[in-house]
């Protein structure tokens, strides 16, 4: 993703105890030491983007929950533990430890959600993309309604964007793919546009740009989600000392975080996500990150319902205006005739 | 029309209006007691009233005028409504007769707009209906944009791009060739100031150009400019993707690509030099004229519309070099680490004219993200290539002394290497190397050429001098002390050859090459010492030893040496023939001098071979297959 401006520096909100820096190899206590603090970390660093403080001026105010500059905290929370997590693993840490079973394995299968991780924020910044576009459409609606005298060529316009924006908003999302949808899809998708040039048909080439792929073709959001978590075993008790559990946790908070971008930004094929990836519960750790997944997934549940029905709403009422105009003008055209005939 | 009747009788109210008040005066006017400034009043008033007659009387035939444009236009426009084919197909002046309805009907509003809209009637009913005829205008005239540029797309074959303006030439692999040619084209201006280098050609056919800014100027012009760039902006992009389809770009995930298997990678790798040099220098620059030269009129729309077509496709094209440079750091990546590097680093200033803007600057922070991590990434690998050497072992001895593999594949990398000299000197810089072979300035002025000072050349000879230690480790696992001078004579004799017939001549300075043939020659003395001093010793008379017995054991040594060494291999003749003379000319002599001390004492029925015979034997010598002697003994040696 593009970088952001005044982004508070993660760095800044890192703490490495400098004992923790110091070698502890086979100091069981100190590891013990450490985890703990690793784990509270998270806790309170999660706590703090549910429950806000009470300050006017904090970007984490209650109602822009899953706004972007909120989403933009979560990816910096994730940054701050990840930060944490290396310092972790690498300093005063042999380096002989990392490449012995079981972390080697653990840590490929971890470099490999992060990769995955990679490719979910492209398909999120094509999100963004899509959003953008869906608010220039938004904004013609808007400018064509708030034309005076409002008649029906302008509302005839916003009536064409709004159900551009409308198929627009659709057409990736498969769970929200509504079937009364598909066909607008259908008709201002720009795909298989046929450069043959068949002018019978030029109604169907949509004018509009929808999303465009950022990644492959059939790659699947929601899929990395499940393929990022469906290895995540909880460990057994004999691997829960030394990086077995950080690397754990630190795949939970990223899987996550993921998680949460992909259920607030539209991407590419998002089906079946709420159902993709649970977090243990038996973590302290974990409370507020399930909290917040609860919180996501009704969030997104009502949503995408209420989606649906604001823009239906909309284009109801958009169509209603229209009808007015049209009635208003035959009325007009009534009118000036009897009062030609009333003067005459 | 109701319309019409609607205005003349507004028009007719006013004018009884204005006759009463006309009427009044008059009968006011006639009372003679009136002061003389009341009756100028009255006057003035007259005179007033009567000029309202005039207006209203124009206004009247203004809105007849209005009307009757409106009328006209909108016939116009109403005439498409139900005709499937499109107008800037049926001909410019059709096309041209429906932009002026366009315009009329834009006239007709902005006079409209001017008139008070307070008073319901009239003004406002033909505003409305402006309104609609323009609405079904705006969406026609989207509809006729998206099928010029749809249609009048040029196909931008890669074999046979030719270039609009004058130059024709053809396109190829050996795109580099082409990039001296100027092309002039005095329509090609951009801010950068670099118009005479750039490789545009028409994405569209340029004679559509006139009719698609007529669109745009005329949707613009009538508020509709949102409208046009959405549909600019869609099209557009569609014909990005499909540029980039065609350059056989697929997209792959970050994932996808570090699965790849190496062939598959380089591949597209190759694909993708090829493609980012094509759409960043060719493709995008022309895409960008080509949305100044629509849009170029209309503030900062051009620059807006362009960011918005090719940003997607930029961001896809730096992300697959992200998720190259990712990867592992294997030595065979290390050319691809260089192309890729060379050609994003060649493509910077294309880029800095494509995203010069302050808004785009993300787009040259991720590039110039990418270029340094290419570079870092092609460093490390070079690194990491000449550990990789310092570390390969092996516990077996190469078979019959020859050139080892990893000789070969070390020398003919670093020659490849020779032709990213200038990348890898950058690179290389700041990178510290332990230099085996320094070559001083005061070594010889006229043949150290500057090149063998350079990063590159001390890291080269560093990567040999690896090389050379791996060598003389694995010589140390021959049994046979001859056979590890045979095997390094081979491989370094092989290293000189590679250095003497390339580029790499000029890092290594002719100095190594000098040292080099010095340790070539050490090796024959040793080898020559290991094996024949013994050998020719036994012909030596030391008093105790019977003149059979020393003929019988200087044949047998000499029956196994030939036995061993015609299997041992030196691939290259000239050193084979170099080798072998030596050999004559110090085992030959000494024969000869055997032969003719003891001929006398009838030594010759103890004699084996001849001198001659001998000479000959010599030359079987290294020929790397295994001889029969005259009298084939089974004779069990090892190296």
């Amino acid at each position: 993703m593009p970088a952001t401006e005044n982004q508070p520096s993660f760095l800044g909100r890192i703490s490495i105890r400098r004992n923790q820096i110091i070698a502890m190899d086979g100091n069981h206590e100190q590891e013990l030491e450490d985890l703990e603090l690793f784990q509270r970390h998270i806790g309170d660093r999660f706590a703090e983007l549910t429950s806000p403080p009470d300050n006017q001026d904090s970007p984490f105010s209650g109602e822009s929950f899953l706004s972007i500059s909120w989403l933009r905290k979560l990816v910096d929370v994730l940054l701050c533990c990840e930060a944490e997590f290396k310092a972790a693993l690498i300093m005063g840490r042999d380096p002989s430890q990392i490449s012995k079973p079981p972390l080697d394995r653990l840590l490929s299968d971890y470099m490999e959600r992060a990769v995955k991780a990679l490719d979910i924020c492209n398909a999120v910044t094509g999100g963004v993309d899509s959003i953008r576009e869906c608010q220039k459409l938004a904004e013609i609606v808007v400018s064509a309604l708030e034309q005076k005298p409002i008649g029906d060529g302008q509302v005839k316009r916003a009536k064409k964007a709004l159900s551009a924006l409308m198929s627009a908003s659709a057409i990736d999302d498969k769970e929200n793919n509504h079937p009364r949808y598909a066909e607008r899809t259908w008709s201002f998708g720009r795909r298989g546009n046929n450069s043959g040039g068949n002018h019978k048909d030029r109604t169907n080439h949509g004018s509009f740009r929808s999303l465009s792929m950022v990644v492959a073709k059939n790659w699947s959001a929601a899929k990395q989600i499940q393929a990022m978590s469906s290895n995540l075993a909880v460990p057994r008790g004999g691997e829960s000392t030394g990086l077995v559990q950080p690397v754990y946790i630190m795949s939970n908070v990223m899987v996550f975080v993921m998680w949460a971008l992909v259920a607030a930004i539209p991407c590419q094929e998002r089906s079946g996500l709420l159902t993709h990836f649970q977090i243990p519960k038996q973590f302290g750790w974990a409370h507020a990150i399930i909290g917040m997944q609860e919180k996501i997934g009704e969030e997104w549940k009502k949503e995408g319902e209420e989606r649906d029905e604001k823009l239906e709403e909309a284009a109801a009422q958009v169509a209603e205006l229209a009808e007015i105009c049209q009635r208003m003008e035959e009325g007009l055209v009534a009118f000036t005739a009897a009062d030609q005939r009333g003067v005459s | 029309m109701p319309g019409c009747q609607s205005m003349t009788s507004t028009y007719e109210g006013e004018q009884h209006v204005i006759a009463a008040a006309q009427h009044i005066l008059k009968v006011l006017g006639e009372n003679k007691s009136l002061t003389d400034d009341f009756r100028r009043v009255l006057t003035e008033l007259d005179s007033h009233l009567s000029a309202m007659t005039i207006i209203t009387e124009s206004k009247r035939r203004g809105f007849a005028e209005v009307e009757e444009q409106l009328k006209c236009a909108e016939r116009k426009v109403r005439r498409w409504d139900s005709n499937p084919s499109l107008i800037w197909d049926s001909g410019p002046t059709e096309a041209s007769e429906y932009i002026q309805a366009v315009n009329e009907i834009h006239t007709v509003m902005e006079t409209l707009g001017g008139l008070s809209m307070n008073d319901h009637g009239r003004p406002k009913e033909l505003a409305f209906r402006a309104q609609c005829v323009q609405q079904i205008a705006m969406s026609r005239l989207e509809e006729e944009l998206y099928h010029i540029l749809v249609q009048h797309k040029q196909s931008f074959e890669l074999k046979n791009i030719s270039f609009p303006s004058r130059v024709d030439f053809v396109y190829d692999e050996s795109f580099v060739s082409v990039e001296d040619e100027i092309i002039n084209d005095t329509s090609q201006r951009d801010n950068s100031g670099r118009e005479s280098n750039e490789y545009t050609v028409d994405l569209i056919d340029p004679l559509l150009i006139p009719d698609i800014k007529s669109i745009a100027s005329v949707m613009f012009a009538s508020g509709y400019d949102r409208e046009f760039c959405e549909a600019f902006i869609g099209n557009r992009k569609d014909a990005l993707d499909e540029h980039l389809s065609n350059l056989e770009i697929q997209k792959l995930s970050i994932d996808d690509v570090l699965k790849l298997e190496w062939d598959a990678l380089s591949c597209e790798i190759k694909k993708w030099v090829w493609a980012v040099k094509i759409i960043i220098r060719v493709y995008l620059a022309s895409e960008k004229r080509f949305c100044n030269q629509i849009l170029g009129d209309f503030g900062s729309h051009d620059s807006y519309c362009f960011v918005e077509i090719s940003r997607a496709s930029i961001f896809y094209l730096l992300n697959f070099g992200e998720a190259i440079a990712m990867g592992p750091y294997k030595p065979e990546k290390l050319f691809r680490f260089l192309d890729m590097y060379e050609v994003l680093a060649d493509l910077h200033l294309d880029m800095e004219g494509l995203f010069s803007e302050v808004a785009n600057a993300f787009v040259m922070s991720e590039f110039h993200d990418l270029l340094r991590r290419l570079g870092d990434s092609a460093s490390a690998t070079f690194l990491n290539f000449r550990n990789a050497i310092a570390l390969d072992s092996s516990m077996h001895p190469f078979p019959r002394g020859e050139i080892h593999h990893l000789t070969r594949y070390v020398m003919n990398y670093i020659k490849t290497l020779t032709a990213y000299c200038d990348t890898l000197n950058v690179l290389l810089k700041d990178q510290d190397v332990d230099d085996p072979n320094p070559v001083f300035e005061t070594d010889n002025g006229q043949d150290i050429c500057t090149s063998a000072f350079s990063p590159m050349g001390c890291h080269l000879r560093s990567i040999t001098s690896a090389l050379e230690s791996n060598l003389i480790r694995r010589s140390k696992l021959y049994k046979d002390g001859s056979l590890e001078h045979i095997f390094l004579m081979n491989n370094i004799h092989y290293m000189v050859q590679k250095v003497k017939g390339s580029e790499l001549r000029l890092f290594f300075g002719d100095e190594w090459i000098r040292k080099h043939n010095g340790k070539l020659q050490q090796h024959a003395t040793s080898y020559e010492r290991a094996t024949w001093s013994f050998v020719v010793s036994l012909l030596r008379d030391d008093g105790r030893t019977s003149l059979k017995e020393r003929c019988r054991r200087f044949s047998n040594a000499f029956d196994d040496v030939y036995k061993i060494q015609t299997r041992w291999c030196i691939p290259d003749l000239h050193l084979r023939e170099d080798l072998q003379i030596s050999t004559s000319q110090k085992v030959i002599p000494a024969y000869r001098a055997f032969l003719g001390i003891n001929s006398r004492n009838g030594s010759d029925k103890y004699i084996k071979y001849t001198s001659d015979d001998m000479e000959k034997m010599l030359l079987d010598l290294f020929a790397g297959s295994s001889m029969s002697l005259r009298n084939s003994r089974s004779n069990s040696h090892k190296w």
